[in-house]
């Protein structure tokens, strides 16, 4: 994911001569026979540079189930809406499309983490009766259909998960002494590993874990609320809608920072701030042989396949090793899982509205779901899928490993006090990683603040 | 032909005098009205009214996503009441102040030190050393951005050059790298029009207190920074405004991090309407600017007015 800072003039040559074969093609097939059908227009809207793991490949999966649905549906025109800019610049303008009714796309494509904000604005129309027939939702796993339930109703629909597990380079862990295939069983193994890794290599990069703003509000999620997700306190959000400041699972989670700095184990700042696609670096680092281990997302295995080659590294099946994150004292996994939805907008005519619908089982159809997955750095949310060869043979062995950690996931929250929220937890994981004597119970001080601050205190609360 | 009345030199009024009689006289006439209703018009529509909205904003609810970005109101002081407690507007508000005061004072001495070596170098070192500064005034604030950005950290050029290659002067010093940066990026500027300030100030005077044994200091103190004054007090107020709405530097360079340690009010402005949703807030805290911009804007005008 996030190929944004990519360079790809030699993809977007190759995109547009995607585009111009498809065109062709299309054009080829003869489906411009009107049939009696009124005339339909939707307007699809998408990220354009950083859902799909490089833009060219964004726009060739768009294009093709475009020129899949105009055929199927000869009547209906597809404006496909292509928002230009990183994720942030993504939803702002799509929040402002949203605002004026005649800009409202009529389907679109974005965060989980956004669902409730865009119902709440009434922005979002009920799938629940297109989905009471749909075949592909019910595949869901319970997790994934939940993701865009809202007061009994299902306002989203995912298009791909990302969740995370733990990479490592099996050369250094067998350098260090650590016996392979690694698992840990808790965290005290995790550092414990890395120590040894630093003992061994001094001059390598034990740990990776996301810490910092730079990333955006989904750094977070690649990185320190997998380590939470794993607490003894999990709760982001109580079921009163406030927003946790202070719990014990909160302090292992920032205490488990504090030890992996305060040790000089976790990853330099300049890597960790660095705003040129922060989450993304340890897939270079890897293959450079200058990491150990990373807690990292499901796409960075996606980066090392010739398609997206970011870098290609065919060794990596071999090289690298992958162990799903266990929770502090064990007793399983844990990660957080935060996938990108479809929305159909609540200003779309009824003919709109299903031709919008039926544009998305176009796209849910298995090939381009496991398409958007494999290309898009997701795990398809269609379990039956994670076995099926176009995905397993992708970026194997991660992808069908990927797949089956998918079950210990759980879903961020989606409201607007947690886009503070996370921005004070990414500030204290900064903090942390900035100024390592930092202790953990004064980083969770500075994010009670901060956030106390933002929202009010009868908006937040603590937890034993 | 028509004779022109002599002004009697001896008798006549002096000069002084006809200035003050000039000016004593008013010269408003209403046909000058229909000529200034256009531009008075423009100014109303496109910035009072604007303006008066921005104003307007800022006391209201309205968010970017979230119920009330669709049914938004009014919600009376609500919001200054929050920005009065809130820390991180008065931590935001303090870097700015620092930041606004640190470039202004990088910007007039390095200014002042390159336009009166300049003024001392062969032709060839004027031009080659004068033309890389104003490539970097001229430089967009992205580019210089980026430039800075992978210069500073860690593995950057400065700690290449000085031996030290994980130094990450950026994350250890933000506030004054970005200073820095910012100073870098407009002191063309002032060595441009300091540099024309000086070849205006006449060699008679340096010349003369040079006889009078005046040390370098005192011809600085007294003959040079008092005839340099009024330039100088223009570069302070335009780098003054200029570093309030420095938006693209610092969020390039730090996005306003580490934690909040360079979250100017441009940059907790954009955060709160854009990445929190807080577009009333947002508005409110960018009326805060303009406040701010205000003040130097008022100075800038009295003190160019009583140069007049």
């Amino acid at each position: 994911m996030k190929a944004f800072w990519r360079g790809a003039l030699p993809r977007v040559i190759a995109g547009t001569a995607i585009i111009a074969m498809s065109t062709a093609t299309l054009a080829s097939g003869g489906v411009t026979q009107a049939g009696a059908a009124p005339k339909v227009t939707i307007s699809v809207a998408y990220a354009a540079n950083t859902t799909f793991d490089t833009t060219p490949l964004g726009l060739t999966w768009w294009t093709s189930v475009k020129a899949q649905y105009e055929k199927l549906y000869p009547n209906v025109t597809v404006n496909l809406i292509a928002v230009q800019g990183g994720e942030p610049d993504f939803l702002t303008k799509l929040a402002l499309d949203y605002h004026t009714a005649s800009t409202a796309p009529t389907l679109a494509q974005f965060p989980s983490t956004e669902i409730a904000l865009y119902q709440s604005t009434g922005y979002l129309m009920s799938l629940s009766p297109f989905l009471k027939n749909s075949t592909w939702f019910a595949q869901y796993p319970k997790v994934i259909q939940d993701e865009g339930l809202i007061g009994g109703k299902i306002y989203a629909v995912s298009s791909g998960e990302n969740n995370v597990g733990l990479y490592y380079d099996k050369a250094i862990l067998r350098k260090a002494g650590i016996p392979l295939p690694w698992q840990p069983k808790n965290w005290a193994q995790i550092i414990s590993a890395a120590e040894k890794i630093k003992a061994a290599e001094p001059k390598i990069i034990p740990l990776w874990v996301d810490a910092g703003t730079s990333a955006g509000p989904n750094g977070a999620g690649y990185g320190i609320l997998n380590l939470l997700a794993g607490s003894s306190t999990p709760t982001i959000q109580t079921s009163s809608g406030k927003m946790v400041v202070g719990s014990k699972g909160l302090l292992q989670t920032l205490n488990f920072f504090h030890t992996m700095f305060s040790k000089g184990l976790g990853a330099p700042t300049s890597q960790l701030f660095s705003p040129n696609n922060a989450p993304n670096i340890p897939s270079a680092d890897f293959k450079a042989g200058t990491l150990g281990i990373a807690v990292g997302a499901n796409f960075l295995a996606g980066n090392w396949t010739k398609q997206v080659s970011f870098p290609y590294w065919p060794q990596a099946s071999t090289a690298m090793g992958i162990a799903g994150l266990p929770k502090i004292n064990g007793g399983g996994y844990a990660s957080t899982l935060s996938g990108w939805d479809y929305g159909i907008s609540s200003g779309a005519t009824g003919a709109q509205a299903t031709a919008a619908f039926n544009f998305m089982n176009v796209a849910q159809g298995q090939t381009n779901l496991i398409n958007a997955g494999n290309w898009a750095g997701w795990v398809p949310p269609v379990q039956s899928d994670w076995n099926v060869p176009l995905y397993t043979n992708f970026a194997a062995p991660f992808n069908k490993e990927f797949g089956l950690l998918l079950p210990s996931s759980s879903e961020l929250p989606t409201s607007a006090n947690y886009s503070v929220w996370v921005q004070g937890i990414e500030e204290a994981s900064g903090t942390l990683a900035s100024k390592p004597s930092t202790t953990g119970a004064q980083a969770m001080s500075q994010m009670a603040s901060f956030i106390t601050n933002q929202l009010s205190s009868s908006e937040v609360t603590t937890l034993p | 032909m028509a004779s022109i009345p002599m002004v009697d030199t001896v008798t006549g009024p002096s000069m002084s005098e006809l200035w003050k009689t000039r000016r004593d006289k008013s010269r408003f006439q209403w046909s000058s009205l229909g000529l200034l209703t256009p531009a008075f018009a423009l100014l109303i529509i496109l910035f009072l009214v604007p303006m008066g909205f921005a104003v307007y904003l800022g006391l209201t609810n309205l968010t970017l996503v979230g119920p009330t970005a669709v049914k938004w109101g009014y919600t009376g002081t609500q919001n200054l009441l929050r920005l009065k407690s809130d820390t991180s507007f008065w931590s935001s508000l303090w870097a700015t102040g620092i930041f606004i005061v640190g470039s202004i004072a990088g910007v007039v001495v390095v200014g002042y030190v390159l336009a009166s070596l300049l003024m001392r170098a062969r032709p060839w070192m004027r031009m080659i050393v004068g033309g890389i500064v104003v490539v970097a005034w001229m430089m967009p604030a992205v580019t210089a951005g980026m430039t800075w950005y992978a210069s500073t950290t860690g593995g950057g050029a400065f700690a290449t050059l000085l031996g030290t290659p994980n130094t990450n002067f950026l994350d250890n010093n933000p506030l004054l790298v970005v200073t820095i940066a910012s100073v870098w990026s407009m002191t063309g500027f002032a060595m441009l029009v300091m540099g024309a300030a000086l070849r205006n100030i006449p060699s008679e005077a340096i010349e003369a207190a040079t006889v009078e044994n005046a040390s370098s200091w005192q011809r600085f103190r007294m003959i040079i920074l008092p005839l340099l004054r009024p330039t100088m007090t223009a570069i302070v107020l335009l780098t003054g405004l200029l570093a309030l709405a420095n938006f693209s530097l610092i969020y390039i360079m730090t996005q306003g991090g580490p934690g909040n340690a360079t979250n100017i009010l441009p940059l907790y402005s954009y955060q709160q309407a854009f990445t929190y949703n807080n577009l009333a807030y947002g508005a409110l805290i960018g009326n805060v600017m303009v406040v701010i911009a205000t003040i130097f804007g008022v100075f800038y005008v009295r003190i160019t007015a009583r140069r007049l």
